[in-house]
């Protein structure tokens, strides 16, 4: 069956058989305005309304520490590659984090792949969730185009009142819905109340900042001197939080990390950040990127222009995230208009 | 198999806490005696060692000449020296002394008898002897100390992050104290405490002292921002970088002296 | 949590054995290695592999013999960092992890059948070896042949010895400068740019390969673009830290290239126009 219908009500049973697919993942709140991805046991800790989690889904996938390898020097520099999973259902995730797990398995698929990342992912189960309205005033999805499901699940959810409509992605998802009694066969009425809400979505969400999405590319090369980077690099601190809460960011540091035996120990990879200091440091110490808004550009560039030429696929998911999170109150909205004013593609 | 490297704690001007966090480290310290022969170490033991000091791992600030004298010694002693804490690695709570004439502080703390004490402006260990380990904190992170003491035993460097606490912090998925209107020291602090204050609900002090090229400008925007007075911010930021002032570092400072 | 070992990851290294160890320089170490189990490493001049010890970690050294010398390979280090201290504590017999080799070479094919000016400061005369050794072991596939190598003082002087056999060469121009010169210094003094005008050459038919610090193309490209080289026939090698050498971590990154993938070698057409590659 492509498409089902759940009960509202039945959210609690489904949740509980989900367990027997993996560890149950959702959005739960850290407060009025914080949620985070985290281990639910029972579905009314689920925020089925919720802005973006402070860490995108990106955590299960490329986790901030994560081991590539192990040794033992007693056994000289053998290096033994390990990959450590886990089966995990994600429930509850919004169309521009699907969209952002799907730059993370265009970039690790790419060549040479990436096994710690493709073998980890087969152990995720998606299942997606709708936004009906915009989340807050930091979001771009409209400008982005990701505000409606596009791939990348095994289920999606939308809420429509007393019950979730359904769509069925993959096996796996069909074989979650057969296994479970309380879904319904999807009806006309279903599919209009889903259109229904999908027309006035169309209304809502349109292209936060006016310019056109397919012109950015180039708005951005052409951009590249452009005053809004030496603005956006004077007041950047360098913290990296936009880069951390990205889900499309996916830089990394390997280190190695012994044992307290002094024998035994690990290869790991790190989360990284193009915005920390040492990042494009070379051994000499020069810095390839030493300014602020060197830095600065080199992301929203890796979100707007690079990938778009490398794999054909924009690499902001319109999430808000690294706005939200900004305490220089640096804006991914207002960067796009500067640097559209400056170029002139902001249209009147 | 070679011989475990003999090692010895020392402390100086200091609260002895940083001591009190290794001897508290339980099961993983015993896992660590495996692996070395501690020689000195006041918090846990009384005997005392006259050989040479594989790994010397020195607590405080050095704030009188005796003190100068003493880590002398300890250095010429010493294969390897890690100093440890913020006391020992930056100056600490002790800097905040420099602020102040020397000999009204003196009178100040010891009144009457105040002739008998000599004293000094606070200096970390590594502007007395050459140091070639970090641990920075107040107290030092348990999981960091441990790491660079690995290091020390391998022979290899170790390398304080120079990224900021946020860095960590947002990898433990912490809520910013700034989205909730509150300053935290985080974005100009080196990491390398996993962001321990945060986690537990308390801002960042920049214990740690600051990364190499912090945004100063930016963060006084920032400040401003959040309605924070440059004063009140210095207050905090002195609590444990006092030292850097004498130095001059940086325009906050600077700021600080126009003010 | 599961732990699975899985293999062909792109992490797994390959045990390589120290044959010799030589002292180039104060800071500088040559070693040449063999693969463990008799195994030929398969290279380009120009590629880099991932040196690792396990409990330190990696670091990217670029290959500096010809891969025409097949039974071994050499790699030459400055001690910089953590992994390149340990490194030169090493000593004949020891055991190195090596992962590689990585990342596109210099463009053999493209140079056979033409003159050669090649051009090395400082550490980049380790990369440009490997071509340099290929050349000569190669001689006849090339025209007339060029070198010009700038460092900072005599001390700093890499393969001396290979130096003075390049130098007494009939079929390679071999010229040295440097920047300081000490009392017993008898070559030239000055940038490696100032050695340029004085070559001869026929542009259209010449093919210019450097490597060194980016401060050093600027000046080597203008004269070299001054000589009537056209930027077609300029090759390129860019030092960045590659850590993965996988073209995913995002340090070797310049726009949207990947150094350790891409490059690190490149046509200068290629990256003149991208701000911040040299």
């Amino acid at each position: 069956m492509e498409y089902a219908v759940l009960p509202k009500s039945a959210l609690g049973s489904f949740v509980d058989a989900l367990r027997q697919y993996g560890k149950v993942i959702a959005p739960v709140a850290k407060s009025e305005r914080h949620f985070a991805f985290e281990e639910v046991t029972d579905a009314r800790d689920i925020a089925l309304k919720y802005i973006p989690t402070i860490l995108p889904p990106k955590k299960y996938f490329m986790p901030q520490y994560e081991t590539l390898a192990e040794y033992d020097i007693r056994e000289g520099q053998k290096l033994y590659p390990v990959v450590e999973v886990e089966h995990i259902v994600l429930f509850g995730v919004h169309t521009c984090d699907l969209a952002g797990i799907q730059c993370l398995d265009v970039v690790f698929s790419d060549r040479p792949k990436d096994l710690n990342y493709l073998v980890r992912r087969g152990y995720v189960t998606i299942i997606g969730l709708e936004c009906n309205e915009y989340c807050d005033q930091y979001a771009s999805c409209g400008l982005m185009g990701t505000f409606l499901p596009q791939g990348g699940y095994d289920l999606f959810f939308t809420d429509l009142g007393d019950y979730f409509f359904v769509h069925v992605g993959t096996q796996r998802g069909e074989d979650i819905v057969a296994n479970f009694s309380l879904f319904q066969r999807a009806e006309s009425r279903h599919f209009w109340d889903l259109q229904l809400l999908r027309a006035k979505k169309a209304e809502i969400f349109r292209p936060e900042v006016p310019v056109d999405r397919f012109l950015l590319p180039r708005m951005f090369q052409e951009g590249f001197e452009a005053k809004v980077w030496e603005d956006v690099g004077n007041r950047c601190l360098s913290c990296a939080n936009c880069t951390n809460v990205c889900p499309t960011c996916y830089c990394f540091d390997v280190k190695d990390v012994m044992n307290l035996d002094l024998r035994t120990g690990k290869r790991i990879r790190v989360w990284d950040s193009c915005q920390n200091e040492p990042f494009a440091k070379i051994a000499s110490g020069e810095s390839f990127r030493a300014e602020r808004s060197d830095r600065k550009r080199h992301r929203f560039n890796r979100k707007f222009s690079y990938p778009v030429k490398r794999y054909n696929r924009f690499f902001c998911t319109g999430c808000g995230r690294c706005s939200r999170v900004c305490m220089a109150k640096i804006d991914l909205k207002e960067t796009i208009a500067q640097l559209a004013r400056e170029t002139g593609y902001l249209k009147v | 198999m070679m011989k475990a490297p003999k090692v010895a704690f020392f402390d100086f001007t200091c609260c002895e806490g940083c001591q009190l966090q290794v001897a508290n480290l339980g099961e993983l310290l015993l896992e660590l005696l495996d692996s070395i022969d501690l020689v000195e170490f006041r918090e846990t033991m009384s005997e005392r060692w006259d050989g040479v000091y594989d790994v010397a791992i020195v607590e405080g600030s050095i704030t009188t000449p005796h003190d100068v004298a003493r880590i002398r010694k300890i250095r010429e002693r010493s294969k390897t020296l890690i100093a440890y804490g913020s006391c020992a690695t930056i100056g600490g709570v002790n800097g905040m002394k420099n602020a102040f004439d020397l000999e009204e502080i003196k009178r100040y703390v010891y009144g009457e008898s105040a002739k008998f004490f000599e004293t000094l402006p606070t200096k970390p260990v590594h502007e007395v002897v050459p140091v070639e380990y970090f641990v920075h904190g107040c107290p030092v992170y348990q999981p960091e100390f441990l790491e660079v003491l690995k290091c020390a035993l391998l022979g290899i460097p170790y390398h304080v992050p120079d990224v900021a606490v946020c860095v960590e912090c947002k990898f433990n998925e912490n809520v910013c104290f700034y989205e909730r209107g509150i300053t935290c020291l985080g974005p100009i602090t080196r990491a390398g405490c996993n962001s321990w204050c945060i986690n537990n609900g308390n801002i960042c002090y920049g214990c740690r002292g600051m990364v190499s090229n912090p945004n100063e400008k930016g963060f006084l925007e920032v400040l401003r921002q959040y309605g924070i007075s440059l004063e009140f911010l210095l207050r905090r930021m002195d609590m444990y970088n006092a030292c850097r002032i004498l130095k001059g570092a940086g325009m906050v400072y600077e700021e600080k002296r126009a003010h | 949590m599961e732990k699975i070992r899985i293999s062909h990851t792109g992490y797994e290294v390959r045990e390589a054995r120290i044959l010799r160890v030589t002292r180039l320089t104060e800071s500088d170490k040559l070693f040449e290695l063999a693969l463990v189990g008799g195994e030929i490493l398969d290279f380009e001049p120009g590629q880099f592999v991932e040196v690792s010890l396990v409990g330190i970690g990696e670091a990217p050294i670029s290959l500096s013999s010809s891969p025409t010398q097949r039974k071994s390979f050499e790699l030459c280090v400055r001690a910089v960092g953590r992994l390149t201290h340990a490194l030169h504590r090493l000593e004949p017999g020891d055991v190195v992890g090596i992962r590689g080799p990585f990342g596109v070479g210099f463009p053999i094919t493209k140079l056979i059948g033409h003159d050669l000016l090649l051009v090395a400061g400082g550490i980049g005369l380790a990369p440009l070896r490997s071509l340099i050794k290929y050349i000569l072991d190669n001689r006849r596939d090339f025209g007339r042949v060029h070198v010009l190598f700038g460092c900072r003082d005599p001390q700093n002087l890499l393969f001396q010895d290979e130096i003075e056999e390049w130098q007494r060469r009939m079929d390679v121009g071999f010229q040295c400068t440097v920047d300081r010169a000490d009392p017993d210094w008898k070559g030239n003094v000055g940038l490696v740019t100032s050695l340029i005008p004085g070559i001869d050459i026929n542009p259209e038919e010449t093919f210019a390969v450097m490597v060194g610090p980016p401060v050093m193309y600027r000046f080597v490209i203008a004269e070299l673009l001054k000589k009537g080289i056209p930027e077609s026939q300029i090759v390129l090698s860019l030092e960045r830290h590659m850590k993965c050498g996988l073209g995913k971590c995002g340090h070797c990154q310049i726009h949207d290239i990947y150094c350790c993938q891409d490059g690190p070698v490149f046509f200068y057409e290629r990256i003149k126009n991208l701000k911040g590659a040299i």
